[in-house]
């Protein structure tokens, strides 16, 4: 199991294994930890089968015969001696000390706080205090104790990227937070870990840490009003937007979109992914979502607007530059 | 204790063998039976009540803005006046295990007339209060009605095994089988009694 | 070691072959109170539901089989994820031990001629057979409960589950769970007041302390779902507010509310499997129990533990930190009596001469898969993994290696070990034996990968995943085992339904020493022809009881012939107290479990005095079936 964990591990984005802060990797240790002793118990107790399906036809134990008192001080032994001291141990190392990582940090000793809001079927994050809303990406400084604040505008969802920290659910009517404190530079893929309705397969995320200079470079260029339009296609995207459901739902600063129903596409252009990290940001990627974003996510709250293929391909020219 | 050989053969048979154990012992199967379906009574209350403060709990404003906290004079009354109403259940039950079957029927007959009194009282003011707030408007008026209402339904049901003991009395006599029904009853009101008060008080705790 | 009647006996068994004859035809098997019908019924009921939660389970994992697959749409993988676990613990794992084992064995265990309540025993089946035609009638009409079978509100309230999906779902379980108190309440009477002269408890087979266990559990833990279950309606049909925040409410009420029923349940669905393996083990391995006293006493604890560890389901819902670390303290010192059973059973099998029969072999594999599941619950003990895996394949993984290795293959040895007895035919062997290696590697090949899952970060519940991700390989490798546990499963079935008319036929083919093994195969409706009388520890029986036994029936002692009796003894010894006379049958349980299905369909319908006047009529049917007065 270890090796194939090993092969595997390395191959997957998402693994747990990848661990990029002090919390994942302590978590990460403890399970190789609990593993090894786990390994143990399970091939000694195979071990005692084995010789069972050995002697089948001789009763007794090995070396002690039948001699009843043997059977009973081993199943003392094995049921309530060993167990006991190695769950107090276990107890002591996971609930005692290392939990003190994964519990919710003190505000106070955190550089920054961010909130991550679950919607049906997408991450909404901002940045309190800068104005900065984005979707689906958290970027964040490297080394940086981050105060994460997760709320629902619906219903329970979980944050989980395995790499940097332990999940935790959004619950209506709670603010739960977690500690995001990434010693790497890398982007960290999450996922929705909770069942949330018919989408909860394609609502993921994923976490941008930069050097802090590129963090704070990134912060400016998201403060920024929507860039505006250079090419007479991006213009007439615009119109498109402004004048057809789109703007309902979804905002672009510094324009009259205020929906707020779906992602801020404020710098949508900037983002790497589409829906929730369901396709890659490109231009064909786009068009096709805005085509038809039933047949990619079935039922995504984003309608199918019936655009004609010029208008589709007015409003991606114009959404890939609001970078 | 050696366990008994049974005997065979005959009509005696039964009665011998019954000489040999003591029947006081033990409580018939039907009494365990009503008994453990008590007990999961029990947990059903004790849940709700559980529900109740944990709910409490949850909310700051509790009963919430708006609705008066709840009266005290008069539930507490009318507990004390379905506590009272056990007491012909029991002479009932009294009267039964002396055989005396008119006597048994016209004590449940009297426990009835007075159960159904109570429970129209609680409907009355149950109907008063949901005048004043409704369990549409706040987790405090959702839990508040349902409480009382799982309660009233559990003594509408106890009134329908009054009735129905009433009416196989009547028909078919205080057979041994009817006997243990009857101490059933007795303890289903018993209960209803318990868990009476025990909803009393999560009802006025917000006045106390 | 079956009875063979002395000739001076004949006469008395004619008596009670007359006595208990039961009604000819389909009629007698709707009006039947015979423990031993009943259970039958059980049996091929829940058996049909395992295939229908089986039928789900491959679909979800053929859906799963490629990454971006479209076998099923996710509105359809969703309702099979919920539907799936609803049947398999509602329909299938419960209803098969308690049901069908229980109440076909427990009264030949405990020398009893049925349950104490045989009525109710029926009333128990009709009502949960129409729960299930209830809640599958969803299936059909494309309206399946969806939000999983923890059904997490606010995703099951009205606002986000608009249909009357979560209604089927609410309604079922409240439907549900009163054919369970019933059969609860049954059990526990039947084991302390129905056993034969002489079994004082300390003489009770471990398998029925593992069905008190599991009973006195199911009691107590079953109010607290049907009342969660009456929030949601209140909530969902009436406008009421438990589970909302915005006024007050909070939806942590309901997953307290679930879990404080849904972890007992884990024990309700597994200790009765416990108590089939304590009835193979010893009789396989041709000794007795290793410290048969503190066995029953760990399965006690286990069904008393596990009413204080529900909040290790919700250790990344926010509760504060000391509650977290009590519950996994809590789920910590309940691996104590599971690891006492587990070494007493290993022990048992080490010391003895273990007959790796095909019975044995699944035991093996029941403890193999529960030591497996209870390491990796272990780990889940361990809070910040736990926060770090929860809701992933990994905990998939663990809760199917304890349903399914370690309380589904006990009820697999348990098929085969009894089918003797049920039948009076052998099943085959060879057949038997390579039906374990199938179900046994098919288990492995489909469950152990999603450990491995888990830890790579695939969350759970998903109808599919990108290709990138590197979850591919495992999940194809645990479909392809789905696959094989089906072919595994389907095995076992045939050859039982083979063996049912060419099996060899047998009597007693393990000699086992319990009760039920010293009356024929398959027992006559009135179980024993001579009440027997329990002298020797452990509820065995011998050669020396036989001729004592065989003595009585010449002599006519201990027959009760002269109406449908049965003895009923004090709760701790087992004296005898009186004789009861059992109700003969009834076509009341049916009609009564059809009134109150009504009943629920009209609440379903939002017709509220309609369903009042049906619950009125089934208080009616109750009083009718009174008209045969039996001796409670």
């Amino acid at each position: 199991m270890a090796c194939a964990l090993l092969i595997c591990g390395c191959g997957s984005p998402q693994s747990m294994f990848r661990s990029a802060s002090k919390q994942s990797h302590d978590i990460d240790l403890l399970w190789w930890w609990m593993l090894g002793a786990a390994a143990l118990v399970f091939f000694g107790a195979l071990a005692l089968l084995g010789i069972a399906w050995i002697r089948r036809d001789t009763p007794g134990l090995p070396f002690f015969g039948e001699r009843e008192s043997v059977a009973e001080l081993m199943v003392l032994a094995f049921g309530i001696a060993i167990p006991v001291v190695a769950l107090v141990a276990l107890f002591g190392v996971s609930d005692i000390y290392l939990i003190g990582e994964s519990s919710p940090p003190d505000p106070r000793k955190t550089a920054m706080t961010i909130h991550v809001i679950g919607h049906q079927w997408w991450w909404e994050v901002k940045y309190p205090g800068t104005g900065v809303v984005t979707a689906n990406e958290i970027h964040l400084p490297v080394k940086t104790r981050v105060n994460v604040v997760v709320t629902t505008v619906d219903v329970i969802h979980s944050l989980w990227v395995p790499a940097l920290a332990r999940k935790v659910d959004t619950i209506p009517g709670a603010h739960n937070r977690i500690l995001f404190d990434v010693g790497r530079v890398g982007v960290y893929r999450g996922q929705c870990s909770q069942y949330c309705g018919l989408e909860h397969a394609d609502m993921a995320l994923k976490v941008v840490v930069q050097t802090r200079a590129a963090y704070r470079s990134w912060l400016n260029g998201q403060q920024r009003p929507a860039p505006a339009t250079a090419t007479p296609l991006q213009a007439a995207g615009r119109n498109v937007f402004m004048n057809s459901q789109c703007a309902s739902c979804h905002t672009i600063g510094g324009t009259s979109a205020r929906g707020a129903i779906g992602p801020n596409l404020t710098h949508v252009g900037s983002r790497t992914s589409i829906a929730a990290d369901t396709l890659a940001n490109t231009p064909a990627n786009l068009a096709a979502w805005i085509r038809d974003p039933q047949a990619i996510k079935p039922g995504v709250l984003m309608p199918d607007l019936g655009l004609s293929k010029p208008k589709v391909r007015e409003l991606t020219a114009y959404l890939e530059s609001l970078r | 204790m050696s366990s008994p050989e049974l005997s065979g053969g005959g009509a005696q048979r039964i009665a011998r063998t019954l000489g040999r154990a003591d029947p006081r012992h033990s409580a018939p199967s039907g009494v365990w039976g009503m008994a453990l379906f008590l007990c999961a009574e029990v947990a059903l209350f004790g849940t709700i009540i559980g529900s109740y403060f944990y709910l409490e709990s949850v909310d700051r404003s509790w009963p919430p803005h708006g609705v008066e906290k709840p009266e005290v004079l008069l539930p507490v009354l009318a507990t004390a006046y379905l506590l009272l109403t056990l007491l012909p259940i029991h002479l009932a039950a009294r009267a039964s295990r002396r055989g005396r079957r008119g006597r048994t029927v016209a004590a449940i007959a009297v426990g009835l007339a007075a159960q159904c009194g109570y429970l129209a009282w609680q409907i009355l003011l149950f109907s008063s209060d949901l005048h004043k707030f409704s369990p549409r408007q706040s987790a405090y008026g959702s839990v508040y009605f349902t409480m009382l209402a799982v309660h009233h339904a559990h003594v509408l049901l106890g009134l329908a095994l009054d009735l129905a003991l009433i009416s196989q009395l009547l028909a078919k006599g205080l057979t041994r089988y009817w006997l243990i029904a009857v101490r059933n009853l007795a303890l289903y009101w018993y209960v209803v009694g318990a868990l009476a008060v025990c909803v009393l008080f999560t009802q006025i705790s917000p006045s106390l | 070691m079956a009875t063979t009647v002395p000739r001076e006996g004949q006469t008395y068994v004619k008596r009670l072959e007359l006595i208990w004859a039961p009604r000819p035809g389909l009629l007698g098997w709707l009006t039947t109170t015979d423990h031993k019908r009943i259970g039958i019924l059980y049996f091929f009921t829940s058996l049909l539901m395992f295939g229908a939660g089986g039928v789900e389970a491959l679909l979800m994992r053929t859906q799963l089989l490629g990454p971006h697959s479209h076998v099923i749409s996710p509105r359809v993988y969703d309702e099979m994820f919920t539907m799936h676990g609803i049947t398999m613990i509602f329909l299938f794992v419960i209803p098969m031990t308690t049901g069908a084992f229980g109440n076909y064995l427990l009264p030949l265990m405990i020398g009893a001629r049925d349950m104490a309540f045989p009525r109710m025993n029926a009333v128990s089946y009709w009502i949960y057979l129409c729960s299930a035609i209830f809640m599958y009638i969803s299936l059909a009409g494309g309206h399946a409960p969806n939000a999983g079978w923890f059904d997490y509100v606010p995703l099951a309230s009205k606002r986000f589950d608009p249909g009357v999906n979560i209604d089927f779902y609410g309604f079922g379980l409240i439907f549900n769970s009163l054919s369970s108190t019933a059969a609860a309440i049954n059990f526990i009477v039947t084991i302390f007041k129905m056993r034969a002269p002489g079994m004082s408890l300390n003489r009770m087979p471990l398998f029925c302390y593992a069905f008190l266990a599991a009973s006195f559990a199911l009691l107590f833990a079953l109010p607290a779902l049907s009342l969660a279950a009456l929030f949601l309606e209140l909530d969902r049909n009436l406008g009421f507010h438990f589970y909302d925040p915005a006024h007050g409410g909070s939806v942590l009420l309901w997953q307290n509310l679930f879990w404080i029923f849904g972890h007992p349940e884990v024990y309700i669905i597994i200790l009765p499997a416990f108590g089939i393996a304590t009835s193979i083990i010893p009789t396989l391995t041709h000794r007795r129990m290793v410290l048969f006293p503190l066995v029953a006493l760990a399965e006690v604890m286990v069904a008393f533990l596990g009413f204080g560890v529900w909040a290790h389901h919700m250790f990344t819902v926010g509760l504060p930190t000391s509650a977290t670390i009590y519950f996994a303290a809590a789920s910590l010192i309940i691996v104590i009596p599971s690891a006492i059973q587990l070494f007493a059973w290993i022990a048992t099998i080490l010391t003895g001469k273990p007959d790796f029969k095909t019975p044995l072999l699944f035991i093996v594999g029941f403890i193999i898969y529960f030591i497996l599941g209870g390491l990796s619950g272990i780990t889940l003990a361990a809070i910040p993994f736990d926060q770090q895996v929860h809701d992933s394949y990994y905990v998939i993984a663990h809760f199917h290696m304890v349903i399914f290795g370690a309380a589904v293959f006990p009820i697999l040895g348990g098929m085969y070990y009894w089918f003797p007895k049920v039948t009076g035919r052998m099943y085959s062997e060879r057949a038997g034996k390579a039906s374990f290696w199938l179900t046994f590697l098919g288990t492995l090949v489909t469950f152990f990968p999603m450990h491995i899952l888990g830890l790579l970060g695939m969350p759970r519940r998903n109808y599919t995943y990108p290709a990138h991700m590197g979850w591919t390989l495992m999940n194809f490798i645990e479909s392809i085992g789905a696959y094989m546990l089906a072919a595994g499963l389907l095995m076992i079935v045939l050859n039982l339904l083979i063996s049912l008319v060419f099996g060899q036929e047998t009597d007693d083919p393990f000699h086992g020493d319990t009760l039920e093994w010293s009356t024929s195969s398959p027992p006559a409706p009135y179980n024993f022809v001579v009440i027997p009388t329990v002298t020797t520890p452990y509820g065995m029986y011998d050669t020396e009881d036989r001729r004592r036994d065989n003595k009585r029936l010449a002599r006519g002692e201990g027959l009760l012939d002269e109406g449908h009796e049965t003895p009923m003894t004090t709760a701790q010894d087992a004296d005898l107290v009186e004789i009861l006379e059992m109700p003969p049958h009834s076509i009341w349980p049916p009609v009564c479990a059809l009134l109150l299905a009504g009943m629920f369909a009209m609440l379903l319908l939002v017709h509220y005095w309609i369903a009042g006047a049906f619950l009125v009529l089934a208080g009616m049917a109750l009083l009718a079936w009174h008209s045969h007065e039996e001796q409670a």
